[in-house]
């Protein structure tokens, strides 16, 4: 048996203990190391996804783990359609933010890359495992590295939103956990030991009641819906975002994020596809107070950061829509737009980061006419704001239109043409708090209120990660065949086999 | 194999083998310490005999030995438990020479107390009838007054001491009188017999339950279960840190042990056919169980003593525990026993811990943790693993346990319980709220800045212990089958 999937936590985890052990007159070398480790994890997901070791899906790992007279554990990893987009997302965001962050200096740099090595290896660990027990335990691995990130590096309230995020995320997870054991109980026979692996669930827990099932499927669905986060269970996010530092700012939306939408897509929808039919009109409420509220909050905010992470609300909101049309192309669209959000968001913090860093306060009220000071910042926030509200062309546009075009088909067939004019809604309130901050951040006559003699321009790594992620926006908008190629024998094969259309 | 050799050396004494070492050393004790004055050499003798009782423990567990003398029998389960004990005992011997708050001139008493408890609470758990527990459970009990009273300068164990043995002695009472009720009625104390006495009643007598009340109660004060736990806080904080773990985690334990040998071997049968005592007994410890888990928690964080803090966090491990009780089924036995396993150990580690601060001059405040982090960087990291395997942070060996522990109660293979899912849910929550006053522990630690930044150094046999203690942590946490095996086993033995 292969161990590919295997090298892939273990090339993180050896990066973050060497990270750590890089203390004091070392500390310097920790940035190396981390970016050494996290270009080889890079190169081995580019060489996964491009069928180097064979078909990606045929990678599969399992080891006996945990055997006993009640539970059936395995270490169980693979890598299919969906998870092998998130797999080369997570790997490219945890280099480019180690990159990124090489122009700043800060106090403890070892901690810092051992938490974004270690942080990987959860994401990696969420991504690829294949048994409800090592997903749960990834699941949580990923959990305190981010706390620690928010309350060691974070802004002035950092104490409180970490101490936040952990509680939130940590009982939803605990919800799930519940929805976990009711899963296992309810898929095997009477006596027989649980067998939590992912394959074993499906087929156990299709006998299973309606009623137990959606039972279940809310158990989990709470937990996911937290981590994405939906309304009304999304207070902590604005909170961690505006305290984290750009880098957990970066990996929290880009990918910490995604760990809902996926999990509802893996757990939920494969394994409780009657379920999700049951609480579909739930999912789509939800989905578009998220959407809806999410973007009127940023109409609100003052703080730049704050509005780019109420917009994360509103997008992931769009992959719940996505999600809740129980639909080919709703699925694989939606699995898109985690994926396009993850570069977008990945950019959008990048440059809020900068605004607080490079001028001082990310109050918009107190910027104005940056543009002409700092020309290449404007030029990367343009292309992330534009990306971010769906400009055609560019990789948002796929994330958002063809969702929307799914929803559209769940509209005509429910007779319910009115719910059109929340999707109208969303799209207009979108491109009006864009191009709104825009306005009052870039253009215009330059600010007084604050001092702008300081402020340069941006520094060649930041430069070199924002322009590979532009790059990388560009080219998915041109070309997202290069990311459905993958997704769509994944979603092909989920529609057949849970026989909802 | 090993039992034969351990066999041919005792004869027909092997079931009797740990505790005919451990009384050795208890008698012996004394003596040693009027002609050698240096504790060290008291010390080396407890160390021995209690790694020798261990071992010989270990063997007959491995071989699965079962035998019978003169009343005590041995199971995997008792052997099992034995095994939990002796760990203890280890831990706490271990470390007593270097913690000179207890063993400075009475060393000899100091480890002659210690043995003598333990074998209170082998005795306990070999025994199948309602007196002899009794008498097990009051040598361990007495022994344990005297541990505490030891540090006799201090006007805190004083108080501790003479608040513990008056709740000691009032909860005695208590459990005699029970007693006497209940073989009235009965005719007998012995437990089987009083299983098959439950089993067949149809009626509900309120005597046997008032009996019964007071047994619960009495043993109630023992493992600190609310609303009996008040003593537990005073007494934790006040005794040395050896004693405190010796209490939280072995004495604790043995009244968890009487539980499970008393209660839920005598109400299973009933529980398993739905008659009148089974029903009853299982929802007084369904709601036991989320008092005191509950209670603990929330108290817990309101503490500024870490002692304290470490002491409701306790009252709430034990109400996890009783989980079992209420569920009452092999699984649920099993993951019970497990999750004494790991309490041990995480519990155990973290009061080592306090104990080793305290030798090297850090207070038991919150705020001495501050800046831990700087002073005493694996020290700090080890807190951290251990108070996060208490939340039950995967994959630490404190989630394993609870989410076996939890799953019991939420179902069986192809079955769940609609009547304990709401336990579970409590316990759930109840984990949530606890990671709130251990991340203010590691929030002190790795987050405030300390007043001073130097280096703290630690005696070496806390350090073993120590790490000894976070080995077991992590490896349970990844590979329970160590344990969890002969928990089952455990488990279909009683």
């Amino acid at each position: 048996m292969s161990m590919i999937l295997t090298s892939l936590i273990v090339i993180p985890f050896i990066g973050a203990i060497l990270a750590l052990l890089m203390g004091g007159s070392r500390e310097k070398l920790s940035k190396y190391v981390a970016i050494a480790f996290s270009a080889i994890e890079l190169v081995m997901s580019i060489l996964l996804v491009t069928g180097v070791f064979g078909a990606f899906d045929t990678l599969s790992e399992s080891f006996q783990w945990i055997h006993n007279d009640t539970f059936v554990i395995n270490y169980a990893l693979t890598v299919d359609g969906l998870s092998i987009l998130m797999v080369f997302l997570t790997s490219l965001l945890v280099l480019l933010v180690n990159i990124f962050s090489l122009d700043e200096h800060r106090e403890n740099n070892n901690y810092f890359y051992a938490l974004i090595m270690a942080m990987e290896v959860g994401l990696i660990g969420v991504y690829t495992a294949a048994d409800y027990f090592l997903f749960y335990i990834m699941w949580e691995v990923t959990l305190i590295p981010m706390y620690f990130m928010i309350s060691w590096y974070g802004g002035p309230r950092r104490h409180y939103s970490a101490i936040k995020f952990f509680i939130y995320t940590h009982v939803a997870s605990l919800v799930m956990l519940i929805g976990i054991f009711a899963l296992g109980y309810m898929s095997v026979e009477p006596g027989a030991a649980v067998d939590f692996s992912f394959a074993a669930i499906k087929s156990g827990i299709a006998s299973a009641a309606l009623g137990t099932q959606s039972l279940i499927f809310a158990l989990l669905f709470f937990g996911f819906m937290v981590k994405m986060p939906s309304v009304p269970f999304h207070t902590w996010l604005p909170d961690a975002h505006t305290e984290a530092p750009t880098e957990g700012s970066v990996l929290l939306a880009g990918v910490m994020l995604k760990m809902g939408s996926y999990g509802i897509i893996r757990v939920c929808i494969e394994a409780l596809p009657d379920a999700a039919a049951y609480w579909q009109w739930l999912i789509i409420a939800i989905a578009l107070i998220s959407i809806i509220y999410g973007a009127y909050g940023c109409i609100a905010q003052t703080d730049l950061k704050k509005m780019v992470a109420f917009s994360s609300i509103s997008h992931m909101g769009m992959v719940m829509l996505g999600i809740g049309c129980l639909s080919q192309a709703g699925i694989t669209f939606a699995v898109f737009q985690m994926f396009a959000h993850g570069l977008i968001t990945a950019m959008l913090f990048m440059v809020c980061g900068m605004t607080g860093h490079k001028v001082g306060t990310r109050e918009i009220p107190l910027l104005g006419g940056l543009a002409g000071k700092m020309p290449m910042y404007a030029l990367f926030m343009m292309i992330a704001f534009m990306a971010s509200l769906g400009l055609p062309g560019l990789v948002g546009f796929w994330g958002e239109f063809p969702v929307i075009m799914a929803f559209y088909e769940f509209i005509l067939e429910n007779n319910v043409i009115w719910m059109l004019l929340f999707c109208m809604l969303s799209l207009m309130l979108t491109a009006g708090y864009y191009l709104w901050a825009m306005q009052r951040t870039l253009f215009g006559p330059e600010t007084t209120k604050i001092d702008l003699t300081h402020a340069h321009d941006v520094a060649k790594f930041e430069f070199a990660a924002l322009a590979v992620l532009s790059v990388l926006v560009a080219f998915f908008g041109v070309w997202p065949d290069a990311a459905l190629q993958f997704l769509e024998p994944y979603t092909n094969g989920l529609i057949a086999a849970i026989g909802v259309i | 194999m090993a039992a034969e050799i351990i066999t041919s050396i005792f004869g027909d004494l092997t079931p009797l083998a740990t505790m005919i070492v451990l009384v050795f050393g208890a008698l012996a004790l004394p003596g040693i310490q009027m002609f050698r004055k240096k504790c060290v050499v008291s010390w080396a003798f407890a160390l021995i005999l209690a790694v020798a009782a261990l071992v010989i423990d270990i063997c007959l567990l491995v071989d699965g030995y079962v035998g019978t003398y003169l009343g005590v029998v041995v199971t995997p389960y008792s052997t099992l438990m034995s095994m939990l004990f002796l760990i203890v005992l280890f831990f706490v011997v271990l470390v007593s020479n270097s913690s000179i708050e207890t063993t400075k001139n009475h060393a000899g008493a100091y480890y002659s107390l210690l043995l003598g408890a333990t074998t209170g609470m082998l005795f306990v758990v070999g025994s199948t009838d309602l007196l002899t527990i009794f008498v097990g459970v009051e040598l361990t009990s007495i022994s344990s007054y005297a541990l505490v009273a030891l540090k006799r300068k201090d006007g805190r164990a004083s108080e501790a001491a003479v608040k513990y043995a008056i709740v000691g002695g009032m909860s005695t009472a208590l459990t005699l009188y029970g007693i006497s009720m209940i073989y009235g009625l009965a005719g007998t104390t012995t437990i089987s017999n009083l299983a098959t006495f439950v089993t067949v009643s149809d009626t509900f007598n309120w005597a046997f339950a008032i009996g019964m009340i007071c047994m619960i109660a009495g043993y109630g004060f023992k493992i600190a279960a609310v609303p009996f736990h008040m003593w537990a806080p005073d007494v934790y904080e006040g005794a040395s840190a050896p004693v405190s773990m010796f209490l939280a985690t072995g004495s604790k334990k043995m009244g968890i042990a009487v539980f499970m040998q008393v209660f839920l071997v005598m109400f299973i049968a009933a529980a398993t056919l739905g008659t009148v005592y089974g029903e009853v007994a299982q929802y007084t410890f369904a709601i036991i169980a989320a008092i005191t888990m509950t209670l603990g928690n929330v108290v817990a964080i309101a503490q500024n003593n870490i002692k304290r803090m470490l002491a409701y966090s306790s009252i709430a491990q034990a109400g996890y525990i009783l989980i079992m009780m209420a569920v009452m089924t092999p699984e649920a036995m099993a993951a019970g026993t497990f999750h004494m396993f790991t309490h041990v150990f995480m519990k155990g580690g973290a009061f080592l811990i306090v104990g080793a601060l305290i030798c090297a001059g850090i207070g038991e405040k919150l705020s001495d943790y501050k800046g831990l982090a700087k002073k005493a960087p694996f020290l700090a990291a080890a807190m951290m693993i251990f108070l996060f395997s208490l939340a039950g942070i995967p994959p630490l060996a404190g989630f394993t346990s609870k989410f076996f522990l939890f799953a019991s109660a939420i179902g069986t293979p192809g079955e769940t319980y609609a009547e304990w899912v709401w336990l579970a849910f409590v316990a759930i929550l109840n984990s949530a709220i606890s990671l709130y006053y251990y991340a203010r522990v590691v929030k002190a630690m790795y987050i405030e800045k300390g007043s001073d930044t130097e280096k703290v150094k630690i005696p070496a046999t806390f350090m073993a212990a120590i790490v000894l203690c976070l080995i077991f942590v992590v490896v349970l946490g990844v590979y329970p089958d160590l344990i969890y095996g002969f928990c089952e086993m455990a488990a279909y033995a009683i």
